[in-house]
């Protein structure tokens, strides 16, 4: 498997045991870290909680090394200027908070509203609530007392109709019951005449009987005779 | 700081072959070990700086390979050869072993740098290293074994790669 040797292997570690730099580089090297192990000093980070932004796990080199070429031109009074800058606006920003008015309390405001909105709303929505009321009541008695009093004219008609088909009923029937007694009492003076004419009668016969009947006989003979009597003049004419 | 400053600045521009680079790695590298809030309580602080160089200049390798390089980054080859091809070969050989140290163990890459980088002998690797000096040899020994498995292995696959391309030919 494996193509290459042990010494083939020690060659390659022994050329790199070889490679180093130049005296001037690896000076310079160290002048760059004395600076920057000044400048770091210059601006204490330790306790602050933050860490620099090129110790930061994981960055890639390339940014590292954009910062480095930027710590490289940067001389040290202008990071020291920078640090200064940030310090008067980090004093400003405070001297601003602390002066800056305090900040509105939500809940004192919401109260304050509340009463305003209430004293400046309440009457006028309690007003519009009652005339709506007001409105709407007297609309509901208009349409029912328009109803009650169809309802009261139909309730009157029926009731007059049904007291005049009773009263005409009881009307009738107190002309039929009178229409029958007075029927009644015609037929009781009818019979009541015809016995007091039977009885006249009665009496007339019994007490003129006879007498009635020979003058009846008389009548009848009175009458032939003058009716015999009258013929032959009526001829004679 | 002079003497290890000098010795950290050398040691990664073995590590990342390129001056300027190493340049960039050594002032973090030092604005790091600043920053750091056990620093005080570190022991040998040579080794300590040592072992952070190493680790910056393998990360450094490693995000390397991920990004495109531009032609005014390519290293200058360092060779005895003069041709270009020559130079070419030999800097791509170096890169080579340097990806292939990259990819060993912490511990045996430490070991590796110290004694065929950097030449120290196995009793100062051992003293350093608080291990005994056949410990030492024990593990240069395996370390330089895995990194012919690891160059072999690269060998392997290129060759692979190579004969596939043609066979695509």
């Amino acid at each position: 498997m494996s193509q290459i040797d042990e010494n083939q292997i020690l060659d390659r570690l022994k050329n790199l045991s070889q490679v180093g730099p130049t005296k001037e580089a690896s000076d310079r090297a160290m002048q760059k870290v004395r600076d920057t192990l000044m400048s770091e000093k210059a601006i204490p980070k330790r306790g602050t909680g933050f860490q620099p932004v090129r110790t930061r796990p994981g960055w890639p080199c390339h940014v590292l090394s954009l910062k480095a070429v930027f710590r490289r031109r940067l001389p040290l009074f202008l990071v020291k200027l920078a640090a200064a800058a940030v310090l008067m606006i980090g004093a400003g920003f405070i001297g601003g908070r602390l002066s800056a008015p305090e900040p509105l309390n939500v809940q004192e405001l919401q109260a304050a509203l509340e009463s305003s909105l209430k004293s400046s709303l309440e009457p006028a929505i309690r007003q519009e609530l009652l005339s709506q009321m007001d409105d709407r009541w007297q609309s509901t008695l208009t349409v029912s007392q328009a109803q009650i009093k169809d309802e009261l004219a139909q309730q009157v008609r029926r009731d007059l109709m049904e007291f005049a088909a009773q009263t005409l009923a009881a009307s009738g029937t107190r002309t039929d019951q009178r229409l029958m007694e007075l029927i009644r009492l015609i037929e009781a003076a009818r019979i009541q005449d015809r016995r007091r004419m039977a009885a006249a009668f009665d009496y007339i016969e019994s007490r003129f009987g006879n007498g009635l009947v020979t003058l009846a006989a008389r009548t009848d003979e009175l009458l032939d005779a003058e009716r015999v009597g009258s013929a032959p003049d009526i001829s004679e004419r | 700081m002079d003497k290890s400053g000098a010795d950290l600045y050398t040691l990664l521009t073995r590590l990342t072959l390129r001056e300027d680079v190493a340049e960039e790695l050594m002032q973090e590298l030092f604005i790091k070990l600043n920053n750091s809030r056990g620093i005080g309580s570190v022991a040998n602080w040579n080794a300590y700086a040592r072992r952070a160089a190493i680790n910056l200049a393998f990360d450094w390798r490693r995000s390397q390979k991920q990004t495109v390089l531009t032609l005014g980054q390519v290293s200058e080859p360092v060779s005895n050869d003069d041709s270009p091809l020559g130079k070419l070969i030999h800097s791509e050989e170096l890169t080579e072993t340097l990806d292939a140290v990259g990819r060993l163990k912490k511990s045996s890459r430490e070991v590796l740098i110290m004694r065929y980088l950097q030449q120290e002998s196995y009793d100062n690797i051992a003293e350093q290293l608080g291990k005994t000096s056949h410990h030492v040899r024990a593990l240069c020994s395996r370390a330089i074994r895995n990194l012919r498995d690891v160059l072999g292995s690269n060998d392997h696959q290129s060759s692979k790669k190579e004969i596939h391309n043609v066979s695509n030919r």
